[in-house]
């Protein structure tokens, strides 16, 4: 227990006076805090334990009669220890560095890493009563399908389904053109929901109205836009899209403006900074720029349409498993009622909104806190062992000053001030390198940490931190201190501190070291481990070859394309003209783009499945224009590609990736055979010729196997591929954007264009997760070994002072300086053996906690266990090298005549 | 442990904390998470110490003889039994200075508008 190994810091007295005491209130105290919620059991330990170091200082200052004073008593004498202090720590610059910048470090990693862990997994999400919001997904358990968006009309039962449930709300986000009077077409971001999703989260517009139920009222298919009885849709601006787009002009409330093709009055605008925080796997965006209720016949839409992410707020006092099992028995009605739902195994997951949305980034970062917290134990035992090694050097400078008639008092006061002021340096410096930490860590992840671009450097931990490296600094210096300002002169002076130090403070630094080593080789294999995940994620075959292509995405808006038809000629007219721009290879439209942010997905089956729905499969689904294939690069390993005719007759063919192939013909002969799957008919299954098998496809994510993928022609679908791929002939894709662009705005002024960027920048996204971890991680083992390396090299340098005289006797007799040299690698060696044999033991231990975050590489991965040994051995025979030569050129005349 | 001073004056002013620990203890014995509690609900949490400045407090108070350490009530086993402190006659008379010492100062800020008449 934490609160119990800090309580060590207290002066005995008061340890044994009160320390039983103060652990019962503590638990008293810490079982209140986490009633009231998570934030406050969290700052209620961190308060808890800086208090515990401030009583140690205060009391340890106490006990040793820093308040009676004696000599240099008053101001002017503390000052004049200050300056004496600081003297003596410029007259040895290495050393004052090199603890201040180890204790910066510390401090520095630490702060920056618990700041991001308070941000992302702790802080209660900026909505009213955030405790109390709950999102429910849906399952199709026979297809190992989890967080699955709801179809309109479960989202009325679910709306039903329980009396834990005060308010359930729905939303769903997508991209738009925005057309309006003053400025050019751009596609914004839309957050589509039911009129009391905003009221559900506790979000006030601070300007007009919030949405009403009559916003939300389906129109009547027959009316077009402008005709009597049309109901216009109502939009809220976001805070960010009213400046810069309206220059935040209130009168914009009133306005009609054209979003997708069709008209929609501007009712209010939005707080600053409003996100909608939902989790990763819901593909919505954080950030919209317009808020619209949708105008939706919430029971006519069919039950297999799912694309609405619900969030529930509970009653007060309500719980989630009370609603989740409200939510089964819903569930259970449905597959009765539809055989759909039946042979899908279909249920819902009732969960709270905070852990859904911090689950995907919890191991990654509780990996971190893992190492940032090792980084910070073996910061503070390097920082111990420096001023245990200063400490006991010092004993004949300090004996002799004792002798001369310096106060035991001024002289412990000295010492302790240097330990002051290096920690205070350490901690400045420490604060500084959290906050460039902060910002790298932020620059890192832009999007795929939720709420991290709130993150700053918070103050409670940072306190902590700052306390626990001014305990450790203050805490080791004072050791020596207090044993030296005690020194007797005769001793110091006759052993040169030999004996001054006793056998035990000996191991207990060996120990330190030892320890020091085995926790940077737990460092060293994760860091290893993670470079492996990346290596191979790096050389993973995504199905598609992205150097040299650009994508950029052209969503058609319905409203102005209502037929089919009229949006497979635009899609046909820009793939043609794109294909003519000079230096693109090959142009071809696809949805949704891989790695993207939309999914895209379904069942489909064999022979089997139209007996038993039970058996039917999900895949992922891609709809591409002919030549898609040839523009990604993906290789076509049986059969054909799709042709224009394919496009023409709308034929009910498909090509399938080999991940699908495998499952559905084992026995190969895929192209000729026919498959199963639900595209079109939201209800029904229907049959597919095979014609062709492309090499396997991550659509949907890189790091996992593909589950399968079927690719259908555009033109089935119902035209509207936006996702377009672009092949160019020179060095950098983006090289022909302009140009794009100018094709699109030629064919349509009001078609917007947006996400241009190189594919590759779309499958380096994909690694950010591994990335992360792999730059963290090897920063954080990297420092770790310096820091080992140091100590090693430290308590070395001792031990050769220590034995000056013993090694000048064995050169005197004779020994070669080469057997001088052994002498001491083998006894650093031995320690640093030691060390990494520890360090790799709970390495094995500890790896699996990685588990979740490695790609293609176990756990246990015997090379990287290697390389972490071997990496640590090199680097422990560098620093056992310098002490061991130092050693074999001791004069043995002037080793013996100190004596 | 000899009180280290029997003069009032020299314990004036008290901290904040010491203060809402004589007030905690002058209705009745209390051990240290209760003394915690009570400073904290009259205080509507503003003041609320951990554990070690607490102590730290208490072992001070008692030190200079405001405070004494008594056994808790009987009924509580013994490993149960906690410490209790009560308020001893002379820390009686400290926090009742200290209270008219903060009346005087309150008389002062009423005096010069600093505070609405309640």
């Amino acid at each position: 227990m934490l609160y119990r190994a800090f309580l060590a810091l207290l002066p005995r007295r008061f340890r044994a006076r009160h320390g039983q005491e103060m652990e019962r209130v503590y638990r008293e105290g810490r079982a209140a805090a986490d009633g009231a919620g998570r934030g406050a059991g969290v700052r209620f330990r961190l308060g808890a334990l800086g208090d515990v170091a401030k009583t140690a200082a205060a009391e340890h200052a106490r006990a040793l009669g820093l308040g009676t004073r004696t000599g240099g008593g008053g101001m002017a004498g503390w000052l004049e220890d200050a300056g004496w202090a600081l003297g003596s720590l410029r007259r040895s610059k290495g050393f004052a560095v090199m603890t201040m910048g180890i204790l910066a470090l510390g401090i520095g990693a630490t702060t920056a890493i618990f700041s991001v862990v308070q941000g992302v997994l702790l802080r209660p999400l900026p909505y009213d009563r955030p405790d109390e919001l709950a999102i429910i997904w849906g399952r199709l358990t026979t297809r190992n399908v989890e967080r699955f968006p709801v179809s309109p009309p479960d989202f009325l039962d679910v709306r039903e389904a329980s009396p834990a449930f005060a308010e359930v709300g729905a939303v769903v986000t997508f991209q738009q053109s925005l057309v309006s009077a003053d400025a050019d077409a751009v596609q914004v971001p839309v957050a589509g929901t039911t009129a009391n999703f905003l009221d559900l989260l506790g979000v006030r517009p601070i300007l007009g109205r919030g949405f009403t139920e009559a916003d939300a009222a389906p129109n009547d298919p027959t009316l077009q836009p402008g005709q009597p009885g049309f109901l216009n849709a109502a939009g809220l601006l976001s805070h960010s899209l009213w400046q810069q787009r309206f220059g935040g002009d209130p009168s914009v409330v009133g306005r009609i403006v054209e979003v997708g093709g069709g008209p929609m009055e501007i009712v209010g605008v939005l707080p600053e900074g409003l996100r909608l925080h939902l989790p990763r796997g819901s593909n919505s965006v954080s950030e919209p720029a317009l808020w619209t209720a949708m105008q939706l016949d919430y029971g006519a839409a069919p039950r297999n349409n799912v694309f609405l992410q619900v969030v529930a707020r509970l009653r007060p006092g309500a719980s989630v498993s009370q609603a989740q099992a409200d939510a089964d028995r819903l569930a259970e009605t449905l597959r009765g009622r539809f055989p759909s739902k039946a042979s899908t195994g279909y249920e819902f997951a009732v969960r709270s909104l905070h852990d859904e949305l911090v689950a995907p980034v919890r191991p990654v970062i509780l990996a971190l806190m893992g190492a940032v917290g090792l980084v910070l134990l073996i910061a503070c035992a390097n920082v111990s062992n420096l001023l245990l090694v200063r400490g006991s050097r010092r004993e004949r400078e300090v004996a002799v000053r004792a002798a001369v008639g310096g106060g035991r008092f001024r002289i412990f006061r000295q010492m302790a001030l240097e330990s002051l002021i290096l920690a205070l340096g350490g901690a400045a410096a420490g604060t500084a390198l959290a906050w460039v930490g902060i910002q790298t860590l932020i620059s890192l992840r832009p999007d795929h940490l939720p709420r991290i671009e709130e993150v700053g450097l918070d103050p409670g931990i940072l306190a902590f931190a700052v306390a626990v490296a001014l305990a450790s600094s203050v805490v080791f210096g004072l050791v020596p201190a207090l044993r030296n300002s005690r020194a007797r002169l005769a001793t110091a002076l006759k052993d040169r501190g030999r004996t001054a130090e006793s056998h035990s403070a000996r191991r207990l630094r060996s120990v330190v070291v030892v320890a020091e080593v085995a926790l940077s080789t737990v460092l060293l294999v994760g860091a290893g481990l993670m470079m492996r995940s990346f290596d191979q994620l790096r050389s993973v075959e995504p199905g598609y070859r992205p150097d040299g292509v650009l994508t950029f995405s052209v969503p058609v808006p319905f409203a102005r394309y209502p037929d089919p038809a009229a949006r497979a000629r635009l899609l046909d007219d820009l793939q043609g003209r794109l294909s003519a721009v000079p230096g693109v290879e090959r142009a071809a439209a696809v949805f949704p783009l891989p790695l993207g942010e939309t999914a895209f997905n379904g069942r489909w089956g064999t022979a089997d499945a139209e007996a038993d729905p039970s058996l039917f499969r999900q895949a992922d689904f891609a709809m591409v224009l002919p030549g898609y294939f040839e523009a990604a690069g993906t290789r076509i390993e049986e059969g054909r590609g799709f042709s224009s005719a394919d496009q023409a007759d709308s034929a009910a063919v498909v090509v399938i990736d080999r991940a699908l192939a495998d499952q559905a013909f084992p026995q190969g002969g895929a192209v000729g055979g026919r498959i199963l799957a639900r595209v079109v008919d939201p209800e029904n299954a229907s049959w597919f010729d095979v014609v062709g098998v492309v090499e396997a496809q991550r659509h949907t994510s890189l790091v996992d196997e593909g589950r399968g993928t079927i690719f259908f022609t555009d033109r089935l679908v119902g035209s509207f591929a936006s996702a377009w791929v672009v092949r160019t002939s020179g060095g950098d894709p983006t090289a022909v954007a302009a140009a794009a662009r100018r094709v699109v705005s030629e064919i349509d002024p009001d078609l917007p264009m947006a996400d241009t960027r190189p594919f590759q920048a779309v499958v380096d996204d994909a690694m950010a997760d591994t990335r992360f971890a792999l730059v963290l991680l090897t920063a954080f083992g990297g420092l770790a070994l310096v820091l080992a390396g140091f100590g090693l090299y430290g308590v070395l340098a001792y031990v050769v002072r220590q034995r000056r005289a013993e090694i000048g006797v064995r050169l005197a007799f004779g020994a070669a300086a080469a057997g001088i040299v052994a002498l001491v690698l083998r006894q650093g060696m031995g320690l640093a053996v030691a060390g990494v044999a520890a360090g790799l033991l709970a390495g094995a231990l500890l790896s699996g906690l990685l588990e979740s975050l490695l790609v293609g590489v176990p756990a246990g991965d015997p090379l990287t266990f290697g390389a972490a040994a071997a990496a640590f051995l090199v680097v422990a025979a560098l620093a056992c090298l310098l002490p061991a030569v130092r050693a074999s050129h001791v004069n043995p005349v002037e080793a013996l005549r100190e004596d | 442990m000899v009180p280290r001073s029997l003069d009032i004056d020299a314990h004036l002013p008290l901290t904040p904390v010491a203060f809402e620990i004589l007030l905690a203890l002058a209705g009745e014995d209390r051990h240290g998470y209760a003394i915690l509690r009570a400073i904290a609900e009259r205080t509507g949490g503003r003041i609320e110490p951990h554990a070690g400045s607490l102590y730290r407090a208490l072992g001070r108070l008692t030190d200079e003889g405001l405070l004494a350490e008594v056994d808790g009530p009987d009924g509580e086993g013994a490993d149960e039994r906690r410490r209790y402190y009560r308020l001893t006659a002379f820390g009686r008379r400290v926090a009742g200075a200290e209270a008219a010492r903060l009346e005087e100062q309150v008389g002062v800020a009423r005096a010069r508008a600093l505070l609405g008449e309640a």
